[in-house]
C-alpha cells in the first residue's frame, strides 16, 4: 500500500493511480456520450420532423444535419466507447483482478490520459472553427472529406485549422493515447500478476482487455498512413486520393476498414470479458468454456484483419475479391456465436440471482443477438448490394454497437460500483433504467430496420425530395423511433440521478464482497485506497469456483482465488 | 405496408427470395437462442435448495451443444453463400453480351448526369446526348439489357434504384459497367445512396420504363431537340 503524501492536484488531476485515470477517462467519456446523444437528438428530431423548429436547437440546415451525423459517429466510436470501455473499465479492474497496486508504468498511464484530454479538446474546438465543423460523414472518405481544399495549392493554416483537418488530428491523439494505455495494459498483465496468477487462472476480462489493446494496435497502422495522407491532401495539396492526379480514393476505404471493422471487436471484447465476469457471479456457476473462449476470441483476431473489404461491396472493388472477403465475413460469425453460447450455457443449469448486473447481462445477451445475427444480411455479398448504405445498415450496427457501448458500462456500472464507490446503488431506480432503456432502445431501432429494407438511405438529411420515402408508415416508423430515442436519452437521467445521488448518499456496502464473487478486486478494501491491496493477494485457483461445497464446515457456494484451503 | 417495393427487374425476386432465407436461418437462431435464455433463466431461478450445475464444457461431452450450435451457424452461412452465388455472378460478374442500350451515368454535385448515345448507337462518340439538369427524367425500354457505364466527376456518388435493387458507387477515376433489366413500365426515383456532400438528399432523377415503341418516340424527340 503505497503511503506517501498526496496534494489535491496529484490526487486528482495529475494522478498516477489508476482508479483516479479510470474515473478521468469515464467522467470524459460521459461528457462525450451527453454531446454526441444531444447531437443524436437533434438531427433524429429533424428526421421526424423536417420543417419543425427543434426545441432547445432551432432550425437545422442539411449542412448542419451532415455536420451533427458525422460527429455523433465519431464521437460515440472513438471518445464514447473507446474511453468507456477500453481505457475506463480496464484502468479500473485490471489492477484490482489482477492483485496488484497499479499499472507497470502509472506515468505513461496518466500522460496517455491527458493526451487523450487533449484530443477531446482537439475534436470539441473542430465544431467551432471559421467554416464550420467537419461534415463528411465520420468514415472520412474521400474526396469529399478532402474537398473543400482539393486544389494544388491550399491556404496551408487555414486548411489546418479546419474542422475536418482538426478531426483527424484529434484522432491522431486518441490513438496515441490508446497505444500508450495499450501497452500499460499489456505490461501489466505480462509481469504485475499476483503471485500463483497463471495466465490460466486469470480472469476472462483480463484476457479480453488484451485481445482488445492487441487488436487495436495490429490494426491502427494502415489507418494512420491513410489519415496523413488525407490530412496531407487537405493542408498540402497533394493528390493522394485525386484520381485525376493518378491517386485513387479507393486506397483510403482500405486503409480506413482494415482498422474500421477490427475496431469494432476493440469494443466488444472488453464487453464479453465485463460479461465474461458478471454471467458466472450471478448464474453461480463456473463459466463454460474458458480455454474455447479464449481460443475463439485469438481466431477472431486474426479473421478480423481478412473481412474489412465487406464494406466495399457496392464500392467498386473486383466482385471477384467480394467473395473472399464475405467468405471471411461469415467465419468470423462462428468464434463469437461460440461466445455469446458459452454464455448462455454458463447460465444453464445455474442457480441464478436476478441482480441488477445480471439484468444488464441477459439485455446484453438478447439485444446483440439480434445485432450479430442482422450481420449475415450484411454479410452475404448478393443482399449487401441492397442494404449497403441503406438504414438498415444503420440499425444493425446500432443494434451491436450500441449494447456493446452502453449495456456493456452500465452492467459494469452496477457491478463495481458497490467496490468503487463503497456504497449501493438504488436498485428500484436501477431497475427502472434498465427497462426503459431496453424497451426504448427497441423501439428505436427495430423500426429503421423497416425502414431500409424499404430502400430509406442513410445520411439523407430529409426524405421529402422522394416520393416513394414519404409513405405514411416511413413518416410515422420515423416519429417512433425519434420518439423512443428521445425516451432513450431522458431515462438516462434516471441513471445519473441515481449515480450522484448513490456515490454521496448511498447505503455503505457492508462487505466486501457484496456479489460473493471470486476474483481478487473483491478482496481489497471497498473503495480500493491507493495502493488497493492492504496484503497483497496469494492466487490458489482459477476464479470461476461457483457451485455449493463444503468449506471449513460451512456451506457456501464460492471460494474466492485467493482463499487458502486446508488439505 | 410490404417490407420491400415493388420488385422490377429480373434480379429482384432472386434478391428478395435471398433475404426470406437469410431471414429463415436468423430467425431459427434467434428463437432457439432467445428460448433457451429465457427458459434457463425460469427454470434455474435462485433457490437456496437448488444445487447449481457445475460443468465447465471442458470436456467434448459437455461442449458438444455449442459446437452443434456453431455448426448450424457454419451451415446456415455457407448455404446462404453458395444459394446467392448465381444472383451475385448475374449482377456483378457478368454484362450480356447483346447491349440493347448503353448510357453513361454520371455523379456530380448534386444531380445525375446521362449520356445517351446519338444517331450511330454508339457511346463515346461525337454526337452523343447529354442530359445535365436537376430532377431530369431519362427514358428507358422496358424487357431490355440496358447497360450503365457509372462514374463520377467530382466526389463518390451511388446510383440507388430500389424497385431494381440496382445499387452500385460512382467513382471519380473508375468507370463501372453494370447492367439491369426492367419487367415492369413505371417512373422510378434514382436516389443516391453515398454522402455526396450538402444537398446529397436533394440529389434526385427520374426513370421512365416504357415500351419499346413509346421510348423510341422520345428518343427520337431527343435527337431533334438537341439538333435545333
Amino acid at each position: 500500500m503505497a503511503t506517501h503524501t498526496q496534494s489535491f492536484w496529484t490526487k486528482y488531476i495529475f494522478s498516477q493511480d489508476h482508479k483516479v485515470i479510470g474515473a478521468q477517462y469515464l467522467i470524459v467519456g460521459l461528457i462525450m456520450a451527453a454531446v454526441a446523444g444531444f447531437f443524436a437528438y437533434v438531427f433524429r428530431y429533424h428526421l421526424a420532423y423536417p420543417d419543425a423548429e427543434i426545441p432547445l436547437w432551432g432550425t437545422l440546415d442539411p449542412r448542419t444535419y451532415n455536420m451533427l451525423v458525422t460527429t455523433h459517429g465519431a464521437l460515440m466510436i472513438f471518445w464514447v466507447a473507446m474511453p468507456i470501455l477500453v481505457a475506463a473499465i480496464g484502468n479500473f479492474l485490471i489492477p484490482t483482478m489482477l492483485g496488484t497496486d497499479d499499472m507497470a508504468f502509472p506515468f505513461l498511464n496518466m500522460l496517455s490520459f491527458w493526451v487523450f484530454f487533449l484530443s477531446a479538446v482537439v475534436v470539441v474546438t473542430s465544431l467551432f472553427v471559421p467554416g464550420g465543423g467537419f461534415d463528411g460523414g465520420w468514415t472520412l472518405y474521400p474526396p469529399l472529406s478532402a474537398d473543400a481544399y482539393l486544389n494544388t495549392n491550399p491556404d496551408f493554416w487555414k486548411a489546418l485549422f479546419s474542422g475536418g483537418s482538426l478531426v483527424i488530428l484529434a484522432l491522431a491523439l486518441e490513438f496515441a493515447s490508446m497505444l500508450m494505455g495499450g501497452i500499460n495494459f499489456m505490461v501489466t498483465t505480462i509481469n504485475k500478476r499476483a503471485r500463483g496468477m497463471s495466465f490460466s487462472r486469470m480472469p476472462i476480462l483480463v484476457w479480453f482487455m488484451n485481445f482488445s489493446v492487441v487488436t487495436f494496435m495490429f490494426s491502427v497502422g494502415p489507418v494512420i498512413a491513410g489519415a496523413l495522407m488525407l490530412l496531407l491532401d487537405r493542408v498540402a495539396g497533394t493528390g493522394f486520393y485525386d484520381a485525376y492526379r493518378g491517386g485513387d480514393p479507393i486506397l483510403f476505404q482500405h486503409l480506413f476498414w482494415f482498422f474500421g471493422h477490427p475496431e469494432v471487436y476493440v469494443l466488444l471484447f472488453p464487453t464479453l470479458g465485463v460479461m465474461g465476469e458478471i454471467i458466472p457471479t450471478f448464474a453461480r456457476k463456473p463459466l463454460f468454456g474458458y480455454k474455447f473462449i479464449i481460443g475463439a476470441s485469438i481466431v477472431a483476431i486474426i479473421l478480423s484483419m481478412v473481412v474489412w473489404a465487406h464494406h466495399q461491396f457496392v464500392a467498386g472493388i473486383n466482385p471477384y475479391m467480394a467473395v473472399f472477403f464475405s467468405v471471411g465475413t461469415i467465419l468470423i460469425s462462428i468464434p463469437f456465436a461460440g461466445i455469446i453460447l458459452s454464455y448462455v450455457a454458463t447460465i444453464f443449469g445455474g442457480n441464478i440471482r436476478l441482480e441488477l448486473p445480471m439484468w444488464w447481462a441477459v439485455g446484453f445477451l438478447a439485444t446483440f443477438l439480434i445485432g450479430g445475427l442482422t450481420g449475415l444480411y450484411l454479410g452475404s455479398n448478393t443482399f449487401d448490394i441492397y442494404a449497403h448504405d441503406t438504414s438498415f445498415v444503420v440499425a444493425h450496427f446500432h443494434y451491436t454497437l450500441f449494447p456493446i457501448t452502453f449495456f456493456g458500462f452500465f452492467a459494469a456500472f452496477y457491478y463495481w460500483f458497490p467496490k468503487y464507490a463503497g456504497r449501493m446503488y438504488n436498485d428500484f431506480l436501477g431497475k427502472l433504467h434498465f427497462w426503459g432503456t431496453f424497451i426504448f432502445f427497441q423501439l428505436f431501432a427495430l423500426p429503421i430496420f423497416f425502414l431500409g429494407l424499404n430502400g430509406q438511405p442513410r445520411r439523407m438529411a430529409d426524405y421529402t425530395a422522394f416520393e416513394t420515402l414519404m409513405q405514411d408508415w416511413h413518416i410515422q416508423f420515423r416519429e417512433i423511433a425519434t420518439i423512443s430515442a428521445i425516451l432513450l436519452i431522458l431515462t438516462q437521467f434516471i441513471w445519473l440521478y441515481n449515480f450522484i445521488v448513490s456515490l454521496w448518499k448511498g447505503k455503505r456496502v457492508s462487505s466486501d464482497n457484496p456479489w460473493q464473487a471470486n476474483t481478487l478486486e473483491w478482496q481489497a478494501p471497498s473503495p480500493p485506497p491507493h495502493g488497493n491491496f492492504e496484503v497483497y493477494p496469494e492466487v490458489y485457483r482459477d476464479p470461476y469456483t461457483f457451485g455449493v461445497v463444503q468449506v471449513n464446515g460451512t456451506k457456501r457456494d464460492f471460494i474466492p482465488q485467493n482463499e487458502k484451503l486446508p488439505s | 405496408m410490404n417490407i420491400f417495393p415493388e420488385a422490377v427487374s429480373t434480379y429482384a425476386h432472386e434478391m428478395d427470395k435471398l433475404f426470406w432465407l437469410i431471414t429463415l436461418f436468423a430467425g431459427l437462431g434467434f428463437f432457439i437462442t432467445i428460448g433457451i435464455l429465457i427458459y434457463s433463466l425460469i427454470r434455474f431461478r435462485y433457490s437456496p435448495q437448488r444445487k447449481p450445475m457445475t460443468f465447465r464444457g471442458n470436456t467434448f461431452r459437455e461442449f458438444r451443444w455449442v459446437a452443434l450450435g456453431m455448426a448450424l451457424l457454419a451451415f446456415a452461412d455457407f448455404y446462404v453463400l453458395y444459394d446467392e452465388h448465381d444472383t451475385w455472378d448475374k449482377m456483378m460478374q457478368s454484362v450480356p453480351e447483346e447491349k440493347d442500350l448503353h448510357i453513361a451515368i454520371t455523379g456530380r454535385q448534386w444531380n445525375w448526369i446521362f449520356t445517351y448515345p446519338g444517331p450511330d448507337g454508339k457511346l463515346y462518340t461525337a454526337d452523343d446526348v447529354i442530359i445535365n439538369e436537376p430532377n431530369s427524367t431519362i427514358h428507358i425500354p422496358i424487357h431490355k439489357n440496358v447497360v450503365f457505364d457509372i462514374r463520377s466527376v467530382d466526389v463518390i456518388h451511388s446510383v440507388f434504384l430500389k424497385e431494381a435493387r440496382f445499387k452500385y458507387d460512382a467513382i471519380p477515376g473508375r468507370t463501372i459497367t453494370k447492367w439491369v433489366q426492367f419487367h415492369r413500365p413505371g417512373k422510378y426515383e434514382l436516389i443516391c445512396a453515398e454522402l455526396c456532400g450538402v444537398l446529397h438528399s436533394k440529389m434526385r432523377n427520374f426513370i421512365m420504363v416504357e415500351s419499346e415503341e413509346v421510348f423510341q418516340q422520345w428518343l427520337d424527340e431527343l435527337y431533334a431537340g438537341t439538333n435545333e
